[in-house]
């Protein structure tokens, strides 16, 4: 099996558009970065009055805790809020600075550049073999399929982690040359009680998070690709998908069922944002449901390529 | 024979869409020979070919190489097995050498020094480590064979391999076939729908149409002789030549009689007193192609649509 994957892993390098992809990770992070930079320069030196909309967030808060508009994941949500501002009044700690070092280690945007990325490699790692005619020098080998695809499956998993990988260095390297400390502390709560956030650690549980939706839509696109054969076809639906994933489950809220389709699941980073598509579901129940689909696409991908007549 | 097969097919058959592609073929095919496997466009090779090598999932029957069942032990059926399925398609945009590594790493036991050996005796030393997508035919064709003898296989199938060859490729390519069954007992199995090429290079033919095999014969077998004969009045000569008790055949001006080098003589003494001017005679050679065509009714498309 390690041979297999050094196979695919070989076969993957080989290939001009890889190196161009890793490329384009680093570029793109970089040219973030630069833009974020740019955007603080024409903000100019306002004076730093984070008590202010602390107490603003506060108020609002127990405003909308009050009229008991809120329940669900959004109230608790709203109380947390509330702790964590009291004690940042309280104890006189600022938190992060939206443009500043630690907040691009806080919250490294790299999940959704390397999601588009790994979706093209998950798309055509199957449906180019097909393509380029070469499945038949592959599947006459003393090896059963079953094996040659988990080589591939564990390729593309393991393209989409050193992306992310590539693209958190990258992050921390461009946080470091152009950005300046600023100052604050992020907190949380935790157990009942506000307690401080090291922005390492949560820079790399956002990563975790990201990586979730990494990993559904580029299995996604690994089903497509070896169901109908066509890389174009897998990279357009998964996209798709992705793209369109919000618009669907905001158009499906008034139903029970938009709790178990995949779209509202997919991005996991919800969790540690205000932002909610639905105010009932939770980590674990998330974690469960994409557990559930992606199974289903590895026993249609699996099962199809295992039992398919290679005619071409 | 008394040599034990190698391969084994066992009763195969196919069937897609309720239609019977492939019939109930049952063959042997021994080490060291050669066998061809010919039929009209649509007769169902390429079907049997990939069942044989686990590409197509057979409706029935079994395959048998070397003792182990396909369908019940693929890995140690196929680690025997060397194949070549119509060109050889490699991954351009990685050199030869590297083609070979991905494919050595997939068989058990193939180390560097054997890579190394089948690139020379492939003739590729000078350009295996220049990508595939500046070969040219020819030189995919010998990387495609390269792959196929990276893990010593004793038996060597081939779907259509010299397709796209120009005459000195095809020659070259049989030669290489030939020494490689004589020296190391390999078995071939070869499809071709290019009959005088099956002829020179094989043993033995099998001969399938419309899913079912309709002959094994070895192509080396003394043929019965035949003499082509070209007297006026044709006619004449035709009906004087069946009272002699010979079959005839109408050809072109003439006729084929099938005789023995001794009667030839007597056939022109009679003749010559009967009358009759008489421009030619000689041995008339039947090529497989005539044989071929005899056998498959004329070559018509078969009504089935296996490829």
């Amino acid at each position: 099996m390690l041979k297999l994957l050094q196979n695919e892993w070989m076969k993957l390098w080989s290939k001009k558009g890889t190196w161009i992809m890793a490329g384009l990770m680093v570029i793109l992070i970089l040219g973030l970065a630069g833009i974020m930079k740019w955007s603080e320069s024409l903000a100019g030196d306002e004076p730093d009055n984070w008590k202010a909309a602390v107490q603003g967030e506060l108020e609002g808060d127990k405003a909308s805790l009050e009229s008991g508009l809120l329940k669900g994941e959004s109230k608790r949500l709203a109380e947390e809020r509330v702790m964590v501002n009291d004690y940042r009044l309280a104890n006189d700690t600022a938190p992060l600075q939206d443009i500043s070092r630690e907040m691009m280690i806080y919250d490294p945007s790299v999940g959704s550049i390397a999601l588009l990325l790994t979706v093209i490699v998950a798309a055509g790692i199957v449906a180019s073999e097909f393509s380029q005619g070469t499945i038949k020098m592959l599947l006459t080998r003393p090896v059963k399929r079953w094996k040659i695809m988990t080589s591939k499956y564990i390729a593309v998993l393991l393209f989409g982690i050193l992306l992310m990988l590539i693209g958190f260095a990258v992050t921390i390297l461009s946080a470091y040359v152009l950005f300046s400390p600023g100052g604050g502390q992020a907190l949380a709560v935790s157990g009942g009680k506000v307690v401080e956030v090291s922005v390492w650690s949560h820079g790399l549980y956002m990563l975790l998070l990201s990586f979730a939706n990494v990993i559904i839509t580029a299995t996604f696109a690994f089903m497509i690709g070896s169901v109908f054969r066509s890389n174009g076809m897998a990279i357009g639906l998964s996209l798709f998908i992705y793209f369109t994933g919000s618009i669907v489950v905001a158009l499906l809220s008034r139903f029970e069922i938009v709790k178990y389709l995949l779209f509202t699941h997919m991005d996991l980073t919800m969790y540690e944002t205000d932002f909610r598509l639905n105010d009932d579901i939770t980590l674990p129940f998330s974690l469960a449901v994409l557990a559930v689909y992606l199974v289903i696409f590895l026993i249609v991908s699996y099962s199809v390529f295992t039992k398919r007549d290679i005619t071409a | 024979m008394e040599r034990t097969p190698i391969v084994e097919l066992k009763n195969l058959s196919k069937t897609i869409h309720g239609k019977k592609i492939i019939d109930d073929v049952s063959l042997l095919l021994y080490p060291g020979q050669i066998t061809g496997f010919l039929g009209p466009n649509g007769a169902g090779k390429t079907t049997t070919i990939r069942m044989m090598v686990g590409l197509m999932k057979k409706s029935g029957g079994d395959v048998v190489i070397d003792g182990q069942t396909l369908s019940a032990d693929f890995e140690e059926a196929m680690s025997k097995v060397g194949v070549i399925v119509e060109n050889p398609e490699m991954y351009k945009f990685m050199t030869g050498y590297k083609n070979l590594l991905h494919f050595a790493r997939m068989h058990k036991g193939v180390t560097k020094e054997r890579i190394d050996e089948v690139v020379r005796q492939v003739g590729m030393q000078n350009r295996i480590h220049e990508k595939v997508g500046t070969y040219s035919l020819g030189m995919r064709q010998r990387l495609g064979l390269a792959q196929a003898l990276l893990h010593r296989p004793k038996f060597l199938i081939l779907d259509e391999p010299t397709n796209g060859l120009d005459p000195a490729g095809i020659r070259e390519f049989r030669q290489y076939l030939r020494m490689i069954a004589e020296t190391e007992g390999v078995s071939v199995f070869v499809s071709s729908h290019m009959l005088s090429e099956i002829e020179l290079m094989c043993d033995r033919i099998a001969v399938i149409q419309n899913g079912k095999l309709v002959d094994i014969r070895d192509v080396r077998e003394t043929r019965e002789s035949h003499y082509y004969i070209e007297a006026a009045p044709a006619e004449k000569a035709a009906v004087l030549l069946r009272t002699a008790g010979f079959e005839t055949e109408p050809l072109e001006s003439g006729v084929v009689i099938q005789a023995e080098k001794a009667q030839i003589p007597a056939v022109v003494q009679e003749l010559s007193a009967e009358g009759l001017d008489i421009f030619a005679i000689q041995p008339h050679r039947r090529t497989l192609e005539d044989e071929f065509l005899e056998l498959t009714g004329g070559g018509q498309l078969a009504e089935t649509a296996a490829k």
